[in-house]
Formats: C-alpha cells, sequence, structure tokens
C-alpha cells in the first residue's frame, strides 16, 4: 500500500512522464512555434523600432528581451497545459480516466503546472540563445531561473484552470485573448510602467506577468528580483493551483 | 459489494431528473447488466460509480464505504470502459498502458510484464509501437479494456463495451469478459444488445426515465412477461402478445386472422415492454 506522500510524488512524476511522451512526440513543432513570435518581436521592436531608441539609458534590446523572456515563458506554460489538457478532456475524454485514477487530483494539478512550467523554461532559454546576435547584454543568476519557473508554475496553473472551466476548444482562445494577449503587451514588456497613467500602473502591477518581467529585468540589469515579485508570483501559482483542485473535485459534471 | 443508495442526478438546465432516487446492490462477483432505452440513464449512472459525475443525492458505497473522489482506495478497486474512445491519440499502445499504470502507482516492472500479458490476450502484441489513432475500432475496444485490466481492480463497468464491433469482435470479447468474471471479477455493463445481457448477466436492471422499472435475473423476467410470444402484423404493424406456456399461446392464435408467427420471447421483448410502457406513461 502506497502512503498519501508516496502517491502524492508518484503523481507528479506520471504527469511529468506525459508531458515528456507528449515532448518528444512534438518537440521539433514546440521548438519552432516558440521562436516565431519572439524572433518578430526582436526584429520589428529591437532592431526596426528600438534600434535608435533607449530606455533608462540602456539599449532598448536589453530592456526588450527580458520582457520577451516573461511573455514567452507564460505563453509556453499556458499553450503546454491548456490546450492538451482541454483536448483531452473534451475530444479525447482521455481526462476521464485521470479523475477515475487513485492519482490525487493535487499531484495531478502540481505535475501539469510544473509540466508547463518546464516547457516555459525551455522555450526561455531558446529565447536567450536568440538574443544573442540580436546584442542584448544580460546578468544571469540562479534567481533568474526561478523567476521564469514560477512564473511558469503561474501560468500552467492558469492553463488547468482554464482547461477545466472550458465548455468548447473555442473558449480555451477565449481565455486566451482576454488574459493571456492584454499582459502580453501591457505588463512591462515592451515599454516601463511609468510611461502609462497612474490608475493604469495600478491595475497593471496586480497581474503576475508584470511582476515576472519586473524581476527578469532587474536580474539581467545586474540587481536583484524583489521579495515582492516573487511573493506575488508565489501567490498567484498558489492561488490557481487551489481554484484548479477545487474546481475539479467539486464540480459535479466535469 | 456495490451500493447505491438513494442516488438522483439532475443536470443543469435539465428540465428532468436523468437519475431519480435509484437504489440498488450489486454483491461481489456478479455479472450484472443495465438495460434501457437511449436517456435511461445507465451511462450516467455508471458515470457516478466510477467518481466521474458526482450524484445530485444519495450515495454509492464500495464494500461499505462511501465513494468520493477523494478515495484513493476505493477507486484502486475500480476500472472503467466508457461509450466513447477515450485513449490519447497519439500515444503508442505501451505507452498507453504505462500512463495507466503509473496513475495507479504499479511498479515500472509490473506494468511492462502484465501489459505484455495483456496486450497478447488481447491480439495486440504486434502493434505495441502504433500510435492509438492508426487502430481499428475494434482494437481501441480491445486495448481499452487491456487498460482497464492492468490495475486488477475487483470492480469493472462497460458502458456499451461492444458498440461497432464486428460480431467475431464481440464474441471474443464476450469471452474475455465471461473468464473475468469465472475468475471472480465484478461486473457491471450497459449495453443497447439485448443478446449480449441475455448471454452475459445473471442479473438485470431494466431502466426508463432515471428508475429501475424491472430487476430480476434475465429468466425471471421472461417468465414473469410470458415464454412464449406471439406476433400477429396488422395494418402494417407487429403486435406482440405474450403467453405463459405454447398451449395458451396457440388458443390465442386461433383467434387471429392475417399472418401472425410464435416464438420464445426474448429479454428484448421485456425491454421493449417496459420501454413501451415507459413512452405511453409519458
Amino acid at each position: 500500500m502506497h502512503t498519501k506522500t508516496d502517491m502524492f510524488f508518484r503523481g507528479i512524476g506520471t504527469v511529468l512522464w506525459e508531458k515528456w511522451v507528449d515532448f518528444k512526440f512534438e518537440w521539433k513543432k514546440i521548438t519552432a512555434s516558440a521562436l516565431v513570435s519572439p524572433l518578430l518581436y526582436m526584429i520589428a521592436l529591437g532592431w526596426g523600432l528600438g534600434s535608435a531608441s533607449s530606455v533608462t539609458d540602456r539599449p532598448y534590446i536589453d530592456f526588450l528581451v527580458p520582457g520577451i523572456l516573461a511573455l514567452t515563458t507564460m505563453n509556453a506554460s499556458f499553450a503546454a497545459v491548456g490546450q492538451p489538457l482541454n483536448v483531452q478532456r473534451l475530444f479525447e475524454h482521455s481526462f476521464d480516466h485521470i479523475i477515475i485514477s487513485p492519482t490525487p487530483m493535487p499531484a495531478y494539478i502540481v505535475g501539469q503546472m510544473l509540466g508547463g512550467a518546464l516547457r516555459g523554461m525551455y522555450c526561455g532559454l531558446l529565447i536567450l540563445l536568440l538574443s544573442l546576435p540580436f546584442g542584448a547584454t544580460m546578468h544571469l543568476s540562479p534567481g533568474f531561473f526561478l523567476v521564469m519557473l514560477l512564473n511558469g508554475l503561474t501560468f500552467g496553473g492558469l492553463g488547468v484552470l482554464a482547461a477545466i472551466l472550458a465548455t468548447n476548444h473555442a473558449d480555451i482562445t477565449r481565455f486566451s485573448t482576454y488574459t493571456i494577449l492584454p499582459m502580453t503587451f501591457l505588463c512591462n514588456t515592451f515599454f516601463p510602467l511609468d510611461r502609462v497613467p497612474k490608475w493604469i500602473q495600478v491595475l497593471i502591477s496586480i497581474l503576475p506577468l508584470t511582476h515576472a518581467s519586473g524581476s527578469l529585468r532587474a536580474i539581467a540589469y545586474g540587481g536583484r528580483a524583489s521579495w515582492l515579485n516573487i511573493a506575488v508570483l508565489a501567490a498567484y501559482a498558489a492561488a490557481s493551483m487551489l481554484a484548479a483542485n477545487v474546481v475539479i473535485v467539486r464540480r459535479k459534471n466535469l | 459489494m456495490i451500493e447505491i443508495r438513494h442516488v438522483s442526478k439532475t443536470y443543469p438546465k435539465a428540465a428532468e431528473k436523468a437519475l431519480d432516487d435509484v437504489s440498488l446492490t450489486i454483491p461481489t462477483g456478479e455479472f450484472f447488466g443495465l438495460l434501457g432505452p437511449n436517456g435511461a440513464g445507465k451511462t450516467t449512472l455508471i458515470g457516478i460509480l466510477s467518481t466521474l459525475l458526482l450524484p445530485t443525492e444519495g450515495e454509492i458505497l464500495i464494500d461499505g464505504q462511501v465513494l468520493t473522489r477523494k478515495r484513493g482506495d476505493l477507486k484502486r478497486k475500480l476500472a472503467l470502459i466508457t461509450q466513447h474512445n477515450s485513449l490519447r491519440n497519439d500515444m503508442n499502445l505501451d505507452e498507453i498502458m504505462e500512463l495507466q499504470g503509473r496513475l495507479y502507482a504499479m511498479d515500472r516492472e509490473e506494468i511492462r510484464s502484465r501489459s505484455q500479458e495483456l496486450l497478447a490476450f488481447g491480439g495486440l502484441a504486434e502493434h505495441r509501437k502504433k500510435t492509438v489513432r492508426m487502430l481499428s475500432g475494434g482494437m481501441k475496444r480491445k486495448l481499452m479494456l487491456c487498460r482497464a485490466l492492468l490495475t486488477k481492480p475487483e470492480i469493472l463497468y462497460l458502458d456499451e463495451p461492444t458498440t461497432g464491433l464486428d460480431p467475431a469482435s464481440r464474441r471474443q470479447i464476450w469471452d474475455l469478459l465471461r473468464g473475468l468474471n469465472r475468475d471472480g471479477l465484478t461486473i457491471l455493463l450497459t449495453t443497447h444488445y439485448i443478446d449480449e445481457a441475455q448471454s452475459l448477466c445473471r442479473n438485470v436492471a431494466l431502466m426508463n426515465k432515471g428508475r429501475i422499472a424491472r430487476l430480476s435475473t434475465p429468466q425471471e423476467l421472461i417468465r414473469e412477461l410470458g415464454e412464449v410470444a406471439v406476433d400477429a402484423f396488422r395494418d402494417g404493424r407487429t403486435e406482440s402478445a405474450y403467453f405463459p406456456d405454447r398451449e395458451a399461446a396457440l388458443r390465442y392464435t386461433a383467434g387471429l386472422t392475417g399472418n401472425f408467427s410464435v416464438r420464445t420471447t426474448t429479454l428484448e421483448d421485456v425491454f421493449l415492454a417496459v420501454a413501451g410502457r415507459g413512452l405511453e406513461a409519458k
């Protein structure tokens, strides 16, 4: 007989194994699609519009790359969880076998979040390599990767929640349009927050990506991430995990 | 043992209950059939029994303990074969089996050896490296059966397990199920194929409009209705009448004009009689 702790960690391991199988099957497509948007942003905004400008006395490309890293981690983590889980629940119905299995649901959700976060970090590392020819200079530290991981966990968790709440496949795209897309452009990614009105700054500062991009940029500039940013990201990750668990365990008709 | 206690289920925005105060006990080792027309509530009941759905009212007990989504120890005893294909399309057969084994915390070596054994038993061993999307419908059903058996369940729920299969594959699955039941596996089966239930199940419940309308052995249900049937063809319709014996049936046919036939009553007649009464009551 397995203990609850054993079942929990085995459950996480199972989901990570499943994600690895998915990755092996589609790694070329995953890698290629992860590069397209960031590459376009770097060419259009880094070399194009931003080539002659600077932000806080640094070349714009140095400002831009941490923002792109934050949004790439967000997009990749959300997509690695939200879309497949939605398909498994509504189209393949293979999620039925997760619900009826003895694997604890919190373990399954944490596994999905970790799997999403690892996919996000993989895509983030690709962006780091891609940014080299653009002349971006950055300081990297373990804290930098911790922020990427937390950002990935947050949006992986939101991916689980979106996949469970969605009543059809289009709902995932809609969820992305209303949450992921605005954050992509607003959350301290392409421009500093002090350039927008104060009340918008307040709204934007509530969103998790603002804290990820701010932390990554602070570290990339040679400083340290603020504990507030780390705490906000961790709180978002925990909240999305708890919300997804409550929805899955209590919902009468999944 | 499975105990279904006063289970009701109402779906959101639905005018009628999908299940209405259903109570039923299924002893260990039973081969039990749930029959009923479309919308009778069979799939909903299987969903609740497997925790896929939660009841609006009532509870399910497995070996005397209340089943919830958090009871991993009870869920470990159950396996489900759903009506529709519920396999990951982009995984191969080995991966499907490994995923199932891992979800039930089985050891890698046990998963490997038991998968080999089951895939061979299902005639799928040579297709192990194919992805699910490359399999025929019959192969997918057999794979779902292999997956369900991997974890050595004590109770197997089968929701329309042979739908869409050719007659040879159906018979093959029947033989597999008979063997498993003989070895002690409790089986709860829903089916549209009445011959399937009559051939396999020791007891059946006939469901209609979310309620259990009849519950007995197939033989007893047939006996209650009348073991001999007379089909009379009038005005383009077949009207059936049932009699306890052949003599009574023949006395009845003496007064008939036009075409008629005398035959043995089947479980399908019972099913149609119950479903027909339900529709008339509506």
